[in-house]
């Protein structure tokens, strides 16, 4: 019987790996108090990165799955498999994490910012496995409005003030999104994106036009430079929870939709290339805007954001190759910035970190928060027998098979930039004597950050035995080129 | 080109525009209410050149459900900066920002 229901629900399960989320968000906001809620929104987190995980396994091991009657708005390929694993596995980690920043609300407002948390991960988990441009929309809209709803509720004002921005620029967002969707369908006569990529274009112009302008929406959402107005203003004030879900869950999410999207779209004879040079453009600003504000940053968590910024820009340099080799690329430094951010973003919540100056002696103060920054601060520098590492040889080795030597020249800019801002943080970890007490949290429930700072040092050690990583990213790009053809 | 084909032009020039008017405003506007309202002009340009371009009805109807959710969490943000600075002008909003920040950087 239990064999029956388990066969059952692993048949199911990109339907279950979305709606366990968001039914989890629901009963969450049923619950009786902050705790119970918190409990609520883990068991649901936990089950839906169990079918996450376990479909991603068996695509990517067995080369496809049967999809029942969910397979009409949900196609998970290799990339949506393999980040919505990610994905699910960050949304465990940042729920569990929340259990320490519940204190941040008030008493009946918490299990309302654990649903939006739940349902931003829902949305770019949906967002990953969507079939058609529809269901992409209507999932990124649904994660946006969550996590906008989540800095909102911020005890800082100025969080609002970043929330009204948010809200702002991702509406742009999706107005480019729709208006981009309409002209692709125009042009290639098809909004399913398997068909999309099968399509015979009769208005190229068209359809490159509204493939640019889906990527763009999707871009802004990212914080893609020079798109990311926002994001300075959302992260200098957001409280723990809203920063996990906008620095890593935002922006791992729309950053793994774009790699998604364009693997479809850029293989078109008819307009790839055009997306591919507008992709690489984009990928290069970012790359090169992202360091220098990075460096310039004096807030920990603008500062890694500045980071990711940079990070996404090699992620869309890889895309932009449109070759297995690329996306591969993209899926490794998606899966080294998850976790160097989280190893930042926790690291800065556990250690009540907003500025540099209050870093100063954190290494001794809170040696598992300041191990985590380090560890952090070493991955976006691209140190060796780190994941930032092995993300960007990866992209060097792929930009420079297709001769982009600019590509790699760009990524030794980024690691360049990464050793001053990341080295100033170490220094300011290990090398200074504490200039205030520490300003972290006191009571039990702040070991509920634990496992997510000992997961990013896990992940971000992963540079040292990359194998398994390496083949499903391999795999997974193997799969989405496959779908394509 | 048929009288048709060119009204279907010019409809889509037409909305393509006001999306764009809409995006600049909903972008460089100081004022959080008329930001508002830019993103609706925006995603209404967007949603009227999709329909004339033969469009399907699930996108329009998503985005007529987005364009409802986006203007719901926007004027709830409104009232929320109204309350917490009594403004809702950028400017405004900034400025209070920069003095909190200050304040707290104090000794």
């Amino acid at each position: 019987m239990i064999a029956a229901l388990l066969d059952l629900a692993r048949t199911h399960a990109p339907l279950l790996s979305l709606s366990t989320l968001v039914i989890g968000a629901a009963l969450a906001i049923a619950g009786a108090g902050p705790r119970l809620s918190w409990f609520i929104a883990l068991a649901a987190a936990l089950a839906s990165a169990a079918f996450a995980s376990d479909m991603a396994l068996r695509l990517l091991t067995d080369g496809e799955i049967v999809l029942t009657i969910e397979g009409a708005a949900l196609f998970p390929d290799g990339v949506g498999a393999f980040a919505g694993a990610l994905l699910a596995g960050v949304a465990v980690l940042a729920v569990m994490a929340a259990g320490a920043s519940l204190g941040d609300y008030e008493r009946r407002a918490a299990p309302f910012a654990l649903a939006l948390l739940l349902l931003t991960a829902a949305g770019w988990i949906g967002a990953l496995m969507a079939r058609d441009l529809v269901g992409v929309l209507i999932a990124v809209e649904t994660a946006w409005l969550a996590s906008v709803g989540l800095v909102a509720m911020s005890a800082q004002r100025a969080a609002l003030n970043g929330a009204l921005r948010m809200l702002g620029a991702g509406g742009v967002g999706g107005a480019m999104f729709v208006l981009g969707a309409g002209l692709l369908h125009h042009g290639a006569g098809a909004l399913d994106l398997p068909a999309i990529a099968a399509a015979h274009v009769e208005r190229a112009d068209a359809a490159a036009l509204g493939a640019g302008l889906v990527l763009l929406g999707v871009a802004l959402k990212a914080g893609v430079a020079p798109l990311h107005e926002w994001m300075g203003a959302v992260l200098g004030r957001v409280n723990a929870v809203g920063a996990l879900a906008v620095g890593v869950l935002c922006a791992i999410g729309a950053i793994a939709v774009i790699v998604r999207l364009a693997a479809y779209l850029l293989p078109s004879l008819a307009f790839g290339e055009g997306v591919s040079i507008a992709l690489a453009v984009l990928g290069g600003a970012s790359v090169v805007i992202g360091s220098v504000q990075a460096v310039g940053s004096h807030n920990l968590r603008r500062m890694t954001g500045y980071a990711g910024i940079a990070q996404a820009g090699g992620v869309l340099l890889c895309v932009a190759l449109a070759s297995p080799a690329g996306y591969a690329a993209a899926l490794v430094q998606l899966t080294a910035f998850a976790g160097a951010a989280l190893a930042l973003f926790g690291g800065a919540a556990a250690g009540g970190v907003q500025t540099l100056e209050t870093l100063d002696g954190l290494g001794r103060r809170a040696p598992l928060a300041g191990a985590a920054i380090m560890a952090g601060a070493v991955s976006l520098m691209g140190a060796p027998l780190t994941l930032g590492f092995l993300g960007r040889w990866r992209l060097v080795e792929a930009g420079v098979g297709a001769g982009w030597w600019w590509a790699a020249g760009a990524v030794i800019f980024a690691s360049l930039a990464g050793v001053f801002y990341g080295g100033r943080l170490i220094e300011r970890l290990y090398f200074r004597r504490a200039g205030e007490v520490y300003a972290g949290a006191r009571d039990v429930w702040r070991w509920a950050m634990a496992p997510m700072l000992a997961a990013s040092i896990v992940v971000i050690g992963l540079g040292v035995a990359p194998a398994g990583l390496l083949a499903a990213a391999d795999a997974a790009a193997a799969h989405i080129a496959g779908s394509v053809r | 080109m048929t009288p048709e084909a060119l009204t279907i032009r010019l409809i889509v020039a037409a909305a393509i525009a006001l999306t764009a008017f809409g995006a600049v405003a909903a972008w460089v506007s100081g004022n959080a209410i008329k930001r508002l309202a830019g993103l609706v002009a925006a995603m209404a340009g967007a949603m009227v050149a999709a329909a004339a371009l033969g469009a399907p009805d699930a996108l329009l109807g998503g985005a007529v459900a987005i364009v409802f959710a986006t203007v719901a969490a926007g004027v709830a943000l409104a009232v929320r900066l109204q309350e917490a600075y009594g403004a809702i002008e950028a400017p405004e909003l900034d400025q209070a920002d920069r003095q909190d920040e200050a304040s707290e950087r104090a000794p």
